[in-house]
């Protein structure tokens, strides 16, 4: 039996594909072009042809979904389960995506106008919402138990959510300690590497050795550790780079095969004459 | 699994109310409609008060017209009184009217919530950042446009501003979408739509209006951002001056697409009238039509004098465009006199001073008579009203500006009287009716002198533009009348955040149905069905009630 909502969509998109061929048969299309889609012959004026098809198309598509998903309809779809009554969904449940969304728009916004690369930020967001929404949208109808709903939810997204996330964390971190080193000093870089490497490997350690110890209390440490270096990051980007300076050249000889083409000699004191020796 | 949806569970309690959900984390993720429409009115108060404020200032610049000192140059003065016109419209009177809607539409036609409302939360953020971007943006420099021609420096503050206000639209397109959608497919069983309520049906008709006119609106914003970018008259419009991009969007609060913002007006009428009357409202099959109606003819997109008045007949001596601004006056009169007639015949019932709610929605009504009456008598060719003078030509005179300023403080008004009446739906709290009449009383009373000085103004063809001179030695009188009246504004303005803050601050809780109400909203108890409702038989299902356990006792 045909829906309403088939009915209602098909005739759209028989419409629309009427209209595409007519369109395309009046505005120059040869006899067999339009209703082969262009294979055999022209279509007319292509791109006016094309988007009525397409919608055409569409339209039907979505009467197919429809047909196939009974419109919905919890009596017709109780018919088809075999069942006295559909169990009542549940209200919808609280959400960060539509805020996060919003301010993914807002960010693609002010990119458009200011940063490419702020709007491509933002569009990343907006596609990660999407996503997300959508998997939330449709888990929160799957059955009409809520703890169910998460789990198969989770069972989906988990695999895809934690991977990537993960990355996404691991490239903030290393993007943000990356800006931090080039801002430090010389020789703060390095202090800054080396106190890094340590406190990494201390919190593994404290993860790894013992198993009673507070999950909380390393969720913690990484929670602050992440956030000064976020944080340290973004001064740092603001802050700029530290300035670098192109060796002079001594010599040819001297420096021919060194290698070395930059140098901090604001931040660490060192001299030429340093340098000399160092390299002696 | 299911494959389908089914309706939701009768569940009473709204689902961000539960215990462990709480603080920033329910804020952030609340899709219980009063919530997501306290946001909307929150903005829409805070908006209220800057536009108050800017109306006062470009008040007291325009009574010396000799100098432009207090906003520090031509170029600054013009992007502020433009921002001043088309945010009275979008980021005030819209988002008052949005949030109102969000509280009572759902409870109105029976629902335990309003339908996508996650769309709906992401729908009050993007307003928020949306309206926080034109401002900042206008305030950087930018806004709609620049006096003699866009330099480069100030192309990107103008790029943001037209973005942040077409990330406004998509926001109260969404909201639209939420609310057109409640009303349609979320009414209680027996609710037709001409038995659904005044205030939704009319929030019915406004939204699928907003939803035909400002994709256009946007359209012309994308248009405008083009040219800016890449040069004018890439897409026809001309995007160095200043009448280039405000011209290109003016339409949006001039007659008719201005009246689209102020269906929901005859709404609140038609809402709060019976109750205070305590009777059945009178021909309410008429008062519905009559809605739709205004709201056929506020579909204004058509009318864009920026790229129609190159042909020979000047866009405001078209026959369509006579014809909307004297029918525009048809269902506000009509809308009134029903108002009247239901008040004359449950007169006994109001003793002593109005209540704000009734003064609110009065006072919204007649300042929308007398918005669409200037528009009416502007049309009128042989009146000569809608400037006579080649200056004012594709411009149009400050009346132009008058009747936008007289609609759509009409909404102001209306809405803020729906706060009084609604009160107890919206925080729980029950609002003081004192400071209520007299906010209410400086709302409309600078409405009608800031209002009525522009079209008066106007009409001794005074020209719409900040800079352009007097023509009249009663331009300058009339411009300290609309200050005044700005001021009176601002007071009142003041008034409804006092007594608001007033009524938080006492905590007192309010009845939940103060006063006798008609329709189901006044059946909940703190906003939430305790029971499913029972299926409706006429526009006033509560009275059917009483007027059914009267016939039992």
């Amino acid at each position: 039996m045909f829906t309403t909502g088939f009915k209602f969509f098909f005739g759209i998109g028989v419409g629309l594909v009427t209209a595409a061929m007519l369109y395309g048969y009046t505005s120059g299309g040869n006899w067999t072009g339009p209703v082969s889609l262009g294979w055999k012959e022209g279509v007319g004026e292509h791109i006016g042809y094309g988007i009525l098809l397409l919608l055409g198309v569409v339209a039907m598509a979505i009467a197919c979904t429809l047909v196939f998903f009974r419109d919905a309809d919890p009596a017709d779809q109780a018919d088809y389960m075999g069942v006295d009554d559909i169990e009542p969904t549940q209200p919808v449940t609280g959400s960060f995506w539509p805020v996060v969304g919003a301010f993914g728009a807002a960010t693609m916004a002010v990119g458009l106008v200011l940063n490419t690369a702020v709007f491509i930020t933002g569009l990343v967001i907006v596609g990660v919402v999407a996503i997300e929404w959508m998997m939330d949208a449709w888990s929160d109808r799957a059955t009409g138990d809520p703890e169910a709903n998460r789990a198969l939810r989770n069972r989906i997204m988990a695999p895809i959510e934690i991977p990537a996330a993960g990355a996404a964390a691991v490239a903030v971190v290393v993007l943000a300690a990356s800006r931090i080193l080039l801002n430090a000093s010389k020789n703060g870089a390095v202090v800054v590497a080396g106190v890094l490497a340590v406190v990494i490997l201390g919190i593994g350690f404290l993860a790894a050795s013992d198993k009673k110890i507070n999950r909380n209390l390393v969720a913690g440490l990484s929670v602050v550790l992440g956030v000064a270096i976020l944080g340290g990051g973004v001064w740092a980007t603001v802050d700029g780079e530290r300035e670098f300076h192109e060796h002079e050249p001594h010599g040819e000889e001297d420096h021919a095969d060194d290698g070395s083409t930059e140098d901090d000699h604001a931040d660490d004191g060192s001299t030429e004459a340093d340098h000399g020796e160092d390299e002696e | 699994m299911t494959m389908t949806d089914s309706p939701p569970a009768t569940d009473t309690a709204p689902a961000a109310s539960s215990p462990a959900v709480a603080g920033l984390y329910d804020a952030l993720t609340t899709t219980d409609h009063k919530r997501i429409g306290r946001f909307w009115l929150r903005s829409g108060l805070l908006l209220l008060i800057g536009a108050v404020v800017l109306g006062v200032l470009l008040g007291i610049e325009g009574t010396d017209a000799e100098s432009t000192d207090l906003f520090g140059g031509d170029n600054a003065y013009f992007q502020m009184w433009a921002l001043y016109r088309i945010g009275l419209a979008l980021l005030v009177a819209a988002p008052l009217l949005v949030g109102l809607a969000t509280v009572v539409v759902p409870l109105q036609v029976g629902s335990t919530n309003i339908a996508f409302p996650r769309a709906a939360l992401a729908s009050v953020w993007g307003f928020i950042l949306g309206a926080g971007i034109t401002v900042v943006a206008v305030l950087a420099g930018g806004g709609f446009g620049a006096v003699d021609r866009v330099t480069v420096d100030e192309r990107d503050a103008i790029a943001l501003t037209l973005v942040g206000l077409g990330f406004v639209i998509l926001s109260l397109l969404l909201a639209s979408i939420c609310l057109a959608t409640t009303v349609v497919s979320l009414r209680v069983k027996g609710m037709t739509l001409m038995r659904a309520p005044l205030f939704a049906w009319s929030v019915l008709v406004t939204c699928s209006v907003w939803l035909l006119t400002l994709p256009v609106l946007l359209a012309n914003l994308l248009i405008a951002y083009v040219d800016l970018h890449n040069g004018p008259g890439t897409f026809g419009g001309d995007a160095s001056g200043s009448l280039a991009i405000y011209g290109q969007i003016a339409w949006v609060v001039e007659q008719p697409q201005v009246y689209a913002f102020a269906i929901p007006v005859l709404g609140i009428l038609g809402s709060i009238v019976p109750v205070s009357a305590g009777v059945r409202a009178a021909r309410h099959g008429l008062s519905v039509g009559l809605i739709g109606l205004f709201g056929l003819i506020a579909i204004g997109a058509w009318s864009q004098p920026y790229f129609q008045n190159d042909g020979a007949i000047p866009h405001d001596e078209k026959f369509v465009f006579i014809a909307f601004g004297l029918a525009a006056l048809l269902p506000v009169l009509g809308s009134m006199g029903g108002a009247g007639d239901t008040l004359r015949r449950g007169g006994d019932s109001i003793v002593g001073l109005p209540p704000a709610h009734l003064l609110g929605a009065l006072g919204g009504g007649i300042l929308l008579l007398l918005g669409a009456g200037a528009g009416a008598l502007r049309v009128i060719e042989p009146l000569e009203l809608g400037g006579s003078t080649d200056q004012v030509e594709g411009i149009g005179t400050l009346a132009v500006s008058g009747v936008a300023s007289l609609v759509l403080l009409s909404v102001i008004v209306a809405a803020v009287g729906g706060f009084w009446f609604w009160a107890s739906k919206i925080g729980g709290h029950e609002l003081p009716p004192m400071l209520g009449r007299l906010a209410l009383l400086g709302l409309i009373g600078g409405a009608v002198l800031l209002g009525g000085g522009q079209v008066v103004s106007g009409f001794f063809d005074t020209v719409n533009h900040p800079l352009a001179p007097p023509t009249e030695d009663a331009a300058d009188a009339l411009a300290v009348v609309s200050l005044i009246g700005a001021i009176l504004i601002g007071l009142g303005a003041l008034g409804v955040v006092a007594s608001i803050g007033k009524a938080m601050r006492a905590g007192a809780t309010a009845d939940d149905d103060p006063w006798g109400g008609h329709t189901l909203e006044w059946a909940t108890v703190d906003g939430v069905f305790t029971e499913a409702p029972a299926p409706v038989m006429s526009e006033s299902p509560l009275l059917d009630d009483a007027d059914h356990e009267g016939e039992e006792s």
